[in-house]
């Protein structure tokens, strides 16, 4: 058979693709989950200085920053049964999906939990301090005034994680997971048309992180309303944004100033 | 009333607050003067444990707390006693200047929302922000923020409110303003001691005045008193220093 490139095919793929798509935002939703879940958890020792736990931590987030997504996917999968079955638990059964979702929900979570860290710590000082003198303990103290704040701060960050993230789900299928690039991969090896495939699945990629980043646009301008000094004029398409790391030196650096060397 | 007896304080090997005795009687308004570094502030923030003194009674009209023996129950008690209103306002600022000045009813006193907005509005429309209930932090000036804090210490009903250099940190055209509503509430008998450095204010709105220098109280006494007639010469010195003209005026 002779190849010759046929547009046709793109449209063709685009509707086949996409019944894979809801795949794809399941892997992407179960990791961005577990990894908020985990990267909390994991930024707490840090932040309140718990001595062996946050050496622990530490350990963790260069772990899964400092190796390649592909190979932590293959360390976890071959590796992980190996390791429980020491302890005889027998996961060789589990679906290969959970692993995808866990795995990347590890690596997230460890971006996230330097993100939230670094928030948490641009949250300036006083606001706490004047938490505890209106009477709060500090469990209210970090829920109603440190978090809220510093997850303001670190959703335009945050929106990066995600977009990532929804990018980083392609590996999956060299574990034989059939989401969108699984998909893509074995209607290509079916008519030989790759080419067009691989077109259809980057313009679907494309299209949802465009979707994604508006969506979390949306949820950044709500989360720093307070943020503004007055009512922002709309830009056509409304995409205007500050970038997010300056917002971030900014604030750290304000901190420095303001509470130079008091602590509670 | 306020008690503090034998109030040590260290940072490190500096002694910062070498027993601290002081009796503030209800409905009076103390200032404290002193030059910088003399341990104002710290003693201040240790009133209400913000800073955890290494020795002392601190003692709020039914409540006493030992210093060395006060745990997460003690300090959280103690703290319900008094509100603080800092030199950088310190407000919340992901709440509008309502919220923030009902946040302590709503979560620490329990009160009702609708309560507490009732509250909270009239406190705001008391230091002159009626027009501003729903604005952020980030919208409003710095006597304005200031004014807030005022109201948001006022909500807790507090035994007594700290204030420490509460107009320090403003444009001096925004300066009035502020001392302007603490001089109101003084009037309504409201328990306070305030750091200082505006001498004409200590010396018009407190009926007793602390001077401070190395960690001890030097001098006290009525304003009258010690402003015009200090005894110690470490007194006379910083009161020159300050008030030029003043002491000229004698
Ligand atoms: N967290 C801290 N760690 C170490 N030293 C501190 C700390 N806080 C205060 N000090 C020291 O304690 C001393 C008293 O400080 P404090 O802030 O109470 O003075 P102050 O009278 O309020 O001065 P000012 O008028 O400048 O505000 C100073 O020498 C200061 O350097
Ligand atoms: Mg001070």
């Amino acid at each position: 058979m002779e190849y010759g490139f046929d547009f046709a095919y793109v449209f063709k793929y685009v509707p086949k693709l996409l019944s894979t798509l809801d795949l794809t935002l399941l892997i992407v939703a179960g990791a961005i989950a577990t990894g908020l879940i985990i990267g909390l958890l994991v930024a707490l020792p840090r932040l309140y200085h718990v001595p062996v736990l946050k050496q622990l931590s530490m350990v963790y987030v260069s772990f899964f920053r400092g190796t390649p997504v592909l190979i932590q996917l293959f360390l976890f999968y071959y590796g992980l049964p190996e390791i429980l079955k020491l302890v005889y638990i027998d996961v060789t059964r589990v679906p290969v999906l959970y692993f995808v979702i866990f795995t990347l929900g590890l690596n997230a979570g460890a971006f996230i939990s330097e993100t939230i860290r670094a928030a948490v710590t641009a949250v300036n000082r006083g606001q706490v301090e004047a938490a505890y003198a209106v009477g709060m303990t500090g469990y209210q103290a970090f829920t109603r005034i440190i978090l809220p704040q510093a997850l303001a701060i670190a959703v335009p960050v945050f929106s990066n994680l995600v977009i990532a993230m929804l990018k980083e789900t392609s590996l999956a299928f060299t574990l034989g997971v059939m989401e969108m690039t699984g998909k893509a991969q074995s209607l290509g090896a079916l008519s030989q048309h790759f080419l067009e495939t691989y077109i259809s699945l980057a313009i679907i990629y494309l299209i949802i992180s465009l979707l994604l980043e508006r969506v979390l646009l949306l949820a950044e301008r709500r989360l720093q309303r307070h943020m503004r000094r007055e009512q922002e004029k709309r830009s056509w398409f409304g995409l205007r944004r500050v970038p997010p790391l300056n917002r971030l030196t900014r604030e750290l650096n304000l901190e420095k100033k303001e509470v130079p060397s008091y602590e509670a | 009333m306020i008690k503090l007896r034998g109030i040590r304080k260290s940072f490190g090997r500096q002694e910062v607050l070498q027993g601290i005795d002081l009796t503030v009687e209800k409905g009076e308004v103390v200032a404290i003067l002193g030059p910088s570094g003399s341990g104002k502030t710290t003693l201040l923030r240790c009133i209400n444990y913000l800073e955890k003194p290494s020795d002392g009674t601190i003692h709020i009209s039914d409540f006493t707390l030992d210093c060395k023996h006060a745990g997460k129950k003690e300090v959280h008690a103690l703290r319900q006693r008094s509100a603080m209103v800092f030199q950088q306002y310190n407000l919340f600022n992901h709440k509008t200047a309502l919220e923030n000045v009902i946040e302590g009813l709503i979560v620490v006193k329990k009160v009702s929302k609708d309560e507490a907005r009732k509250r909270g509005i009239q406190l705001l429309e008391k230091v002159g922000l009626g027009a501003k209930l729903d604005a952020y932090p980030s919208q409003l000036s710095g006597g304005q923020q200031q004014r807030v804090g005022i109201a948001r210490a006022l909500a807790l009903e507090p035994e007594v409110i700290l204030f420490d250099e509460p107009t320090s940190a403003l444009d001096p055209e925004l300066v009035g303003e502020v001392l302007a509503v603490i001089r109101r509430i003084a009037k309504e008998g409201i328990t306070m001691i305030i750091v200082t450095h505006e001498m004409a204010f200590a010396q018009d709105v407190a009926n007793h005045v602390v001077f401070m220098d190395g960690g001890v109280i030097v001098e006290e006494g009525p304003p009258a008193e010690l402003f015009s007639n200090p005894k110690e010469e470490r007194t006379k010195q910083f009161l020159k220093r300050y008030t030029p003209e003043f002491s000229y005026s004698i």
